[in-house]
């Protein structure tokens, strides 16, 4: 959706939420593309719809009407037997000594987030692109706290030299425990590993759980070409990828940054044989 | 333990305390002061070693940063009554405007200061007349840049087509960075360098400087 949006002029400075209520028919279009290539799920337009990052943003007035806003325009289109994820990204902020905001402000920030989209009928919530496995957390137990509907929860880890880690340094092992203890329903990774990269991430979450597991890598590393974004990884290697991905033992799988409704319909082609 | 190693181990913990209580001994028992604090430096650097190769993470990382600008804080009046100069320079460091990353700025200043240059840290969502007048203000000798988006990638070209405009552009060195910077963009937009993380960023801009 980001690349999307981006690539269809917004400004930078602009909270793509923005567009939810500024846009409507670009959004709408967006996701009717995505249920069209053959996605059976589409995550509302709320990545950045917490009060915290919007107010970064200097729009935390609108926070109610945009979540609202984004799940109405998912929903009018959304084909019978697909779903809509109510997404939610990181706050923005950090815990001492990287930052100064506390577990209570992360709490507090995605209770009120968590409490506009179940209000406005999701099907199901989408905590993703988390980089500290405590905000996460906060995540998926404010989300559990206000609604049973099931939490999907998906962490961005780092390739190191010693392994798969958050920036924060925290472990494959510890993130999927622990948002399983949260009450986290499927968990998995997104962002900043490219497809090929997360094809070995997955066995080591599936060694820690039984729940489903989800994969939503970058297609490729974003470039600028002549003014232009471009991402290095092709819709049809990424679809291999995602095949192996499957075949370690991921349920649920997408595109994140980079990748666009081409990328979903050779998943689609390759996993459903449409 | 000797000197050296008790930085070390102060500034590898992250322990505040220990490294000013450290700095104020080595005050006392009138160590050399430039020795003195070319043994928190080894040990900072230590740190990003430990940090590149990914044994520390971030809050470590921040943490080292932080103890060790404890320790300069106690040097710094010893040695301007000296009149000694260790600043290594000045640097106005930022993200461009309409981007609110800042966690990956905020590393590098912290690191550049632990290092040694005196950084002035506009925070995120800086216009780029900001950092020009800032930069102007205070004789600094670097801008660093950072944006995360490639929409705010553009202002770092625009902040360079701006310099120079206004014939400033032999003033600065300009290191940019961000995930989706490339050598290609450095080329294109003429920077004077970027690096892949906080560490090597230190490095960069001591190079950049010949220092």
């Amino acid at each position: 959706m980001g690349s999307i949006l981006i690539d269809q002029g917004l400004e930078p400075g602009t909270p793509p939420e923005k567009w939810n209520v500024s846009h409507p028919e670009k959004i709408q279009k967006i996701h009717l593309d995505y249920f069209n290539a053959g996605s059976d799920a589409v995550l509302t337009n709320t990545f950045g719809g917490s009060r915290m990052k919007l107010t970064a943003h200097k729009h935390g007035q609108s926070i109610e009407k945009y979540n609202q806003k984004a799940v109405d325009l998912a929903r009018e289109i959304c084909p019978e037997n697909c779903f809509i994820a109510g997404d939610i990204g990181p706050s923005g902020a950090f815990l001492p000594p990287v930052g100064t905001a506390s577990v209570s402000d992360f709490e507090e920030n995605f209770l009120e987030q968590a409490g506009y989209l179940a209000d406005a009928d999701i099907d199901f919530f989408f905590i993703e692109t988390m980089v500290d496995l405590k905000e996460a957390e906060a995540a998926v137990k404010a989300a559990r706290s206000i609604s049973k509907i099931p939490i999907f929860a998906s962490i961005t880890f780092q390739k190191t030299k010693r392994g798969y880690f958050t920036i924060m340094g925290d472990t494959v092992s510890n993130c999927v425990k622990n948002l399983e203890k949260a009450g986290a329903n499927v968990i998995g990774a997104n962002c900043t590993i490219s497809s090929d990269e997360m094809i070995d991430l997955i066995p080591l979450i599936s060694q820690e759980t039984i729940l489903p597991i989800l994969a939503k890598p970058n297609a490729g590393k974003p470039q600028l070409e002549n003014g232009k974004t471009v991402y290095l990884t092709e819709p049809k290697p990424f679809a291999q990828d995602i095949e192996q991905i499957i075949k370690n033992g991921a349920r649920v799988v997408g595109g994140c940054c980079g990748s666009n409704p081409e990328f979903i319909k050779e998943i689609a082609k390759q996993v459903k044989g449409e | 333990m000797n000197f050296a190693d008790n930085c070390k181990e102060a500034i590898l913990n992250g322990n505040i305390e220990a490294a000013e209580k450290l700095a104020n001994k080595a005050i006392e028992d009138k160590i050399d002061v430039n020795i003195a604090i070319d043994a928190f430096s080894l040990a900072i650097r230590k740190a990003g070693d430990l940090f590149e190769e990914g044994e520390f993470f971030l809050p470590e990382l921040m943490r080292s940063a932080e103890a060790m600008k404890a320790a300069m804080t106690i040097f710094k009046p010893v040695l301007m009554k000296g009149k000694e100069d260790r600043s290594l320079g000045k640097v106005v460091i930022g993200t461009i405007e309409g981007d609110i990353h800042d966690i990956g700025k905020t590393l590098v200043a912290s690191m550049l200061s632990a290092e040694g240059f005196e950084v002035y840290d506009l925070g995120a969502d800086v216009p780029i007349s900001t950092f020009i007048d800032k930069a102007v203000e205070v004789e600094a000798q670097i801008i660093c840049m950072s944006a995360l988006l490639t929409t705010t990638m553009i202002g770092q070209k625009k902040l360079i087509d701006q310099l120079k405009e206004k014939k400033l552009r032999d003033k600065f060195k300009i290191l940019i960075g961000g995930a989706p910077i490339s050598k290609k963009w450095v080329e294109e937009i003429g920077a004077d360098g970027s690096a892949e993380n906080a560490v090597s960023a230190v490095k960069l801009a001591r190079k950049v400087l010949g220092r």
